[in-house]
C-alpha cells in the first residue's frame, strides 16, 4: 500500500467531502470485484449507491471500513482517503488504526446482525471495549442512541431481555442505534430495509433521512423507488465499475431517473 | 412453539410413508432397547451390592471421605482417582482444544490449516492403548536420561488422556465457529473491537452449543477410557489418590479387574455396582455441563434461542 499522503499534497479531500475514495480496486482470490472506482462521500448528504445484484455494491461499502480484508485472498488497490486528526490520511496507511476507523465508520448489515446479548448490552458492549466507558456512561450513551433511532419507548421496559427477542424492524433500529453510539463521522448501511416488511422499511427510511443531518450516510439500495426519494447523490454500479451519476436536482426530473432505471436494469 | 406440520394423508404413495414412518420408529426402538435392556440388567445385577458398603467397605462414610481411614473393601478410593483424572484431563485438555479450535478454524490459512485439520485428523484416530502406550515410553524415555525417578501417576495418565481427547474438542470447536454465517464475523470487526474481543465476546458465545456439545463428548471418553490409564499409572489398591505424581485407583480399571479376577459372587456383584456408579457419574457430568451451558445462555441473554 502507498505511504500516507502528507496535508496539502495532491489527492487531499475535495471541499465537502468526508471521505475520497480514488483508483480503488478490489479482487477476491484473483477475481475483480471492483476496478478503477471514484466516489467523494459528502459529509452531512445521503449518497445511494445502487446497482444489480453481483456489481459491487456491497463490496464498495465494505472498501470503507476495510472489512473486505476479512475474507481469505482479498488484495485491495487504490485509496481511500479519511481524516486522521484533521489530516486526510490513506485509511490503509499503517498510521491509521484499523479499529478507530471501522468506529468512525459505523456499519449496518443487510439483516439485522445481533450480539448474542441483551438488548442493553449490545449497545454497551461495544462502547465499554471500544470507547472504554465505564458502566454509567455506557448506559447514558445506549439511552440516548436508543432515542436517536426512536427505539426507546419500545424497549424502555425490557432492556435487560434477550436482543433475540425484537422484531426485524426493532433489531434492525437497534443495529442502527448501536452504530451510531459510537460516535461515527460516516454510516454505511447495506440494504438496510430489504428483510424488513413495507411499514418497518418505510420507518428505516424515515429515520435515515432525518440522520443526515449528523452523518455523512452511504446507503446500498436495489430499490430505486427508495433511491430517488431520499438519495442526495446517486450513485449506479455496474460490473465493478462506477457507470452513473446523479445528484438530487437530476432525479428529480423524469428522464434521469429513467436514464437511470435503464443503466440498472 | 409452533404446531409441526402433519405429513399429508391424502398424498400418492402413502403406502411408502407408512412404511417409512414404521422403519423410522423401528429404528429409534433398535437404538434405544439395548440402552433400557443395559441399564435393566446393570440395576438388576448391582442391586445387592447398592449402599454405602459399596463405596467404603466397613469404613464409616465421613472417615472414608476425608481419606483419614483406608478404604480396601469399597469404590470410594476408585470413584475419588476417577474424579480426579477426569477433572485434570478437562484441565488440560479443554483450554488447549479450545483454543486449538479457534486457531484452525479463525486464523489459520492455507497449508497451515491443512496441515492442521490433518493433524487433529490422525490424532483423533489414534487408538487409545497407544496413547498409553506413548505415555508409558515417554516415563521410560525420562527414566533413563534426566528424571530417573521418575514414574507412571495422575498426571502422565491424565495428560496421555488429554492427547486422546484433544481432537474432539478441537474439531467440535472449529466446526461450531466454521458454522457460523459471514455476517457473524463480520460484526466484531465493524464495531472497531479488537480481534480478542470479537473471539471472545462475539465468536465463542455464539458457538457455544456445538463447544459444550463436543466438551460433553469429550468428558464422557475421560470417564470410561481404561486402555490410557491402564499402562501410565492405574494400579489396583491404591487408595485415594495422593497427588499429581501418585498412583491412583479409577472405576473402568476396577471394573475391568474384578471382573477378570473376581474369587467370590460376592466381588461380581460389587463389580456390577461400580458400572453402575460409572455410568451414573458419567450422567451426572453431563447433567452438569448441561446445567453450565444454561447458566451461560442466561449471561448470553440466548435463552429464547433454539
Amino acid at each position: 500500500m502507498n505511504a500516507g499522503i502528507s496535508p496539502g499534497q495532491e489527492g487531499g479531500l475535495p471541499p465537502d467531502a468526508v471521505m475520497a475514495v480514488r483508483g480503488l480496486g478490489v479482487s477476491f482470490a484473483g477475481r475483480a470485484a471492483l476496478s478503477g472506482v471514484d466516489l467523494d462521500v459528502a459529509g452531512n448528504a445521503l449518497t445511494m449507491i445502487v446497482g444489480r445484484s453481483g456489481s459491487g455494491k456491497t463490496t464498495l461499502l465494505r472498501a470503507l471500513n476495510r472489512l473486505n480484508e476479512c475474507f481469505d485472498g482479498c488484495r485491495t488497490t487504490g485509496r481511500v482517503l479519511f481524516s486522521l486528526d484533521g489530516h486526510p490520511l490513506d485509511i490503509h496507511d499503517r498510521a491509521f488504526p484499523v479499529t478507530e476507523l471501522r468506529r468512525r465508520v459505523g456499519m449496518v448489515f443487510q439483516t439485522p446482525n445481533l450480539l448474542p446479548l441483551s438488548i442493553a448490552a449490545n449497545l454497551t458492549m461495544p462502547l465499554r471495549h471500544v470507547l472504554g466507558m465505564d458502566k454509567a456512561e455506557a448506559r447514558e450513551a445506549a439511552r440516548e442512541a436508543l432515542v436517536a433511532a426512536r427505539l426507546w419507548d419500545e424497549v424502555k421496559d425490557r432492556l435487560e431481555a434477550p436482543a433475540k427477542t425484537l422484531s426485524g424492524g426493532q433489531a434492525q433500529r437497534l443495529c442502527l442505534a448501536r452504530a451510531m453510539a459510537l460516535e461515527p463521522d460516516v454510516l454505511l448501511l447495506d440494504e438496510p430495509a430489504a428483510s424488513l416488511d413495507f411499514m418497518a422499511a418505510r420507518a428505516i427510511e424515515e429515520l435515515l433521512s432525518g440522520l443526515r443531518e449528523r452523518y455523512a450516510l452511504v446507503v446500498v439500495s436495489h430499490g430505486l423507488g427508495s433511491a430517488a426519494r431520499m438519495a442526495d447523490h446517486l450513485v449506479v454500479m455496474r460490473r465493478g465499475q462506477v457507470s452513473a451519476r446523479f445528484a438530487a436536482g437530476d432525479l428529480a426530473r423524469g428522464e434521469a431517473l429513467a436514464q437511470c432505471m435503464e443503466e440498472v436494469f | 412453539m409452533t404446531a409441526r406440520p402433519r405429513p399429508n394423508r391424502t398424498a400418492p404413495g402413502r403406502g411408502l410413508e407408512r412404511a417409512a414412518r414404521a422403519a423410522a420408529w423401528g429404528c429409534a426402538l433398535a437404538a434405544t432397547l439395548p440402552v433400557a435392556f443395559l441399564v435393566g440388567y446393570l440395576v438388576y445385577e448391582a442391586g445387592p451390592a447398592l449402599g454405602g458398603g459399596l463405596f467404603f467397605g466397613d469404613v464409616p462414610a465421613l472417615p472414608a471421605i476425608l481419606g483419614q481411614r483406608p478404604v480396601w473393601d469399597g469404590i470410594w478410593p476408585a470413584c475419588a482417582g476417577t474424579l480426579a483424572l477426569v477433572a485434570l484431563t478437562s484441565a488440560l485438555a479443554v483450554p488447549l482444544g479450545v483454543a486449538g479450535g479457534i486457531s484452525l478454524s479463525l486464523f489459520a490459512r492455507g497449508r497451515r490449516r491443512r496441515l492442521l485439520r490433518l493433524g487433529v485428523d490422525v490424532l483423533a484416530g489414534i487408538p487409545s492403548i497407544l496413547m498409553g502406550l506413548f505415555g508409558f515410553a515417554l516415563i521410560l524415555f525420562l527414566r533413563r536420561t534426566f528424571l530417573p525417578q521418575a514414574n507412571t501417576c495422575l498426571l502422565l495418565a491424565a495428560a496421555s488422556m488429554a492427547l486422546l481427547i484433544l481432537p474432539y474438542v478441537v474439531g467440535a470447536t472449529a466446526g461450531a465457529l466454521d458454522a457460523l454465517p459471514d455476517a457473524m464475523r463480520l460484526l466484531g470487526p465493524s464495531l472497531g473491537l479488537s480481534t480478542w474481543r470479537t473471539v471472545a465476546g462475539v465468536l465463542l458465545p455464539s458457538a457455544r452449543r456445538g463447544i459444550f456439545g463436543g466438551v460433553i463428548l469429550a468428558v464422557g471418553r475421560a470417564c470410561e477410557d481404561t486402555a490410557v490409564i491402564l499402562m501410565t499409572g492405574v494400579v489396583v489398591g491404591a487408595g485415594l489418590p495422593s497427588g499429581l505424581f501418585g498412583k491412583f485407583e479409577a472405576l473402568p480399571f476396577y471394573i475391568y479387574y474384578t471382573a477378570a479376577q473376581y474369587q467370590t459372587p460376592d466381588e461380581l456383584t460389587r463389580a456390577y455396582g461400580a458400572a453402575l456408579v460409572l455410568l451414573c457419574l458419567a450422567v451426572g457430568l453431563f447433567l452438569c455441563a448441561r446445567a453450565g451451558s444454561r447458566l451461560l445462555e442466561g449471561r448470553y441473554g440466548m435463552g429464547e434461542m433454539r
